[in-house]
């Protein structure tokens, strides 16, 4: 039989061309929490934040709610993010709290990045292929990420992006 | 305003003879993978794993499955996070599996967790609570400055 169950409902909503509303939903054998986080680009600076705490485990838990405005102004492009995060939301309050807020700004920097593979997802290869250069030249932080984005690697080899 | 990006990543334990099945998923909305990985108790250490990459942007992603072998025989503990983001992230890997084993990796310990705080009896007062907090943080030193409930200033922080 199962002996612990977790769950993480991430959405995000464009709210303009720029902002975006993510709402996160963590549920386990031990906690229910959730959060509303505003990302706003170019920078992917985190603008409002609200959260609150259901089922918890002590009667300190539910003020860890208010110290998810220490978030507030922090950039998910910062390479201390996480770092901040898991210090200032996360020891500072709770660290389930600081997880599920990188699963949030986590989820609005995959649709952002991919956001326009939706269009071509479907098309031939020489559309794929525009699609990817066009990426990969234009977002510095992918290259050397995994090892599809390895350069010399074969994708980075096929579509001639120079290292 | 429809939505644009939706992620539901799950984890779930499973009991066996001597051992537990961790299993962790992720289905959003460019990518889908699992991971699962056999965990013998009480020493923490990986029998067995298995992962699968079911959606992702190039087949050549489903390769990072074969670098799951090298968390058999890893035992849980500290440092766990960089080593499974050495081991299967990176350059080399990809840290979207990495994430999903090292979740993997938590849910055991949660499920450690949870059996505990099952066996709380629910504080009726002020003084039980702490009576309670402060043995549970004896038991496990690690939460000692890990949140709120364990930081300096809190009524269960020892003096």
């Amino acid at each position: 039989m199962l002996t612990f169950s977790r769950t993480r409902l991430i959405s995000v909503e464009p709210l303009d061309e720029s902002t975006f509303l993510c709402h996160g939903l963590l549920d386990d054998y031990i906690y229910n929490m959730e959060l509303d986080v505003e990302i706003k680009l170019p920078d992917f600076k985190i603008t409002a934040i609200s959260g609150k705490m259901k089922r918890i485990t002590t009667s300190e838990c539910q003020k860890a709610e208010s110290k998810l405005k220490n978030a507030i102004g922090l950039s998910a492009l910062s390479p201390d993010f996480e770092a901040k995060v898991k210090r200032i939301v996360g020891r500072q309050g709770c660290r389930h709290f600081a997880d599920l807020l990188m699963e949030c700004c986590d989820s609005v920097m995959q649709l952002v990045t991919y956001g326009d593979w939706q269009q071509v997802s479907t098309k031939d290869s020489a559309a794929k292929d525009a699609f990817w250069k066009k990426l990969l030249e234009g977002t510095p932080r992918l290259r050397n990420s995994c090892s599809a984005y390895v350069d010399n690697g074969p994708l980075i080899k096929r579509l001639g992006i120079k290292s | 305003m429809i939505l644009s990006y939706t992620r539901n990543k799950q984890l779930t334990i499973r009991d066996l003879n001597g051992s537990v099945l961790s299993r962790a998923s992720i289905n959003d909305t460019f990518f889908e993978a699992e991971v699962e990985l056999e965990v013998k108790v009480p020493e923490l250490e990986v029998l067995s794993a298995r992962g699968e990459i079911r959606r992702a942007f190039f087949p050549e992603c489903r390769q990072a499955i074969l670098l799951l072998d090298k968390v058999v025989s890893m035992r849980i503990g500290p440092g766990i996070t960089r080593i499974i983001r050495d081991l299967i992230g990176g350059v080399n890997g990809c840290d979207r599996l990495a994430d999903l084993a090292f979740e993997c990796f938590d849910a055991v310990i949660l499920r450690f967790t949870a059996e505990q705080m099952r066996s709380w009896k629910k504080p009726e007062t002020p003084e039980e609570e702490f009576n309670l907090q402060v043995e549970y943080l004896k038991q496990n030193p690690r939460l000692l400055d890990s949140c709120i409930a364990f930081i300096e200033g809190s009524p269960f922080r020892p003096k």
